[in-house]
């Protein structure tokens, strides 16, 4: 079992701020007219991030035996970032035009 | 069979008397302890996780491909919509943190602590519910639907928003439901706080989920 003695409960509210912190910074750049996949790697990176230190401090995996993260983590990424040979095509079709 | 195996048992490494053998039960007796040093529950909890990642990961791609690819996208969210968006998320993170508060209450055996917190975590949960919900009837409003879309472009975007957004909602929905069956069990007895911990590990992955649901569904539809 996972102890929780690592943070106290002020880390955690800080933690909680630099997330909303993050939230506002992807509210932002939705204002800025970027272009779609440009705006689209932006947000997607923004959440890795706050999905990263879920996963470390809300999730508690930080403080788990090693083998736990390496087991799980590498195998779902693989499958995550596979999905990713799609954008090209998604690319495409964006500027495809009707020939005449 | 079973008493030869024992019988091994009393002469090896192992020492265990015939007389405590049954006490423990004959597959704790033969089984390896966990390499991962958590309990079997949240050792399931995670493959769950693992699974439902992908899940959701095939659905944010699938839409991706259609946002980015499609030049005439329906993007229906005005301002109001993402300040919705923004409190929504708010709610959710604080659940997280209640969700965390709990368990700590727990390890430490506060009953009525851990009670309290896994309230106030159902609640938050409830408040998310009930704006998100609002934000779909908003949408319906408008004449929004699974496969129209009343402005005239992609019809993809109904069918998208509302098969994304509405397995992200059935999961908050279930999460609530299930912390109210840990409560009353916890309350009665008959869970501990590793049950307590497991329904939070999931409460989390919920709150995660949203981390991109928000951003690729709310935000990258904003006008």
């Amino acid at each position: 079992m996972s102890s929780n003695r690592e943070l106290t409960m002020s880390s955690y509210v800080g933690i909680g701020v630099g997330l909303m912190v993050i939230v506002g910074i992807e509210v932002v750049l939705t204002y800025q007219h970027l272009e779609p996949r440009t705006l689209l790697f932006s947000l997607l990176s923004l959440a890795c991030l706050e999905a990263f230190v879920a996963v470390l401090y809300l999730m508690h995996v930080k403080y788990e035996r090693p083998i736990l993260f390496w087991t799980i983590f590498p195998a779902t990424l693989f499958v995550l970032t596979f999905l990713c040979y799609l954008w090209p095509d998604a690319f495409r079709m964006a500027s495809m035009r009707l020939l005449k | 069979m079973l008493s030869d195996q024992r019988s091994d048992l009393k002469g090896g490494d192992v020492n265990v008397t015939q007389s405590a053998i049954p006490s423990l039960g004959q597959h704790e007796v033969l089984m390896e302890a966990s390499p991962y040093g958590i309990e079997k529950k949240k050792l399931g909890m995670w493959v769950f996780i693992v699974s439902d990642a992908c899940t959701f990961g095939a659905f944010l791609f699938a839409y991706g491909y259609m946002r980015v690819g499609n030049p005439v996208w329906g993007t229906p969210f005005g301002v109001g919509s993402v300040v919705n968006g923004v409190v929504m998320t708010a709610v959710l993170l604080s659940s997280s943190f209640t969700m965390l508060a709990a368990v700590r209450a727990s390890q430490t055996g506060a009953k009525p602590s851990t009670k309290k917190w896994l309230g106030i975590t159902m609640l938050l949960g409830t408040i998310f519910a009930a704006l998100h919900l609002k934000e779909w009837f908003s949408l319906i409003g408008e004449g929004w639907r699974l496969f129209y879309n009343p402005t005239g472009g992609a019809a993809q975007f109904g069918a998208t928003f509302f098969s994304v957004t509405g397995l992200h909602l059935t999961h908050v929905v279930t999460g609530v439901i299930a912390l109210a069956f840990i409560a009353r069990g916890y309350n009665l007895g008959r869970y501990d706080e590793s049950h307590v911990e497991t329904a939070g590990l999931y409460w989390h992955f919920v709150d995660l989920v949203w981390m991109f649901v928000f951003p690729l569904m709310y935000l990258m539809n904003a006008h």
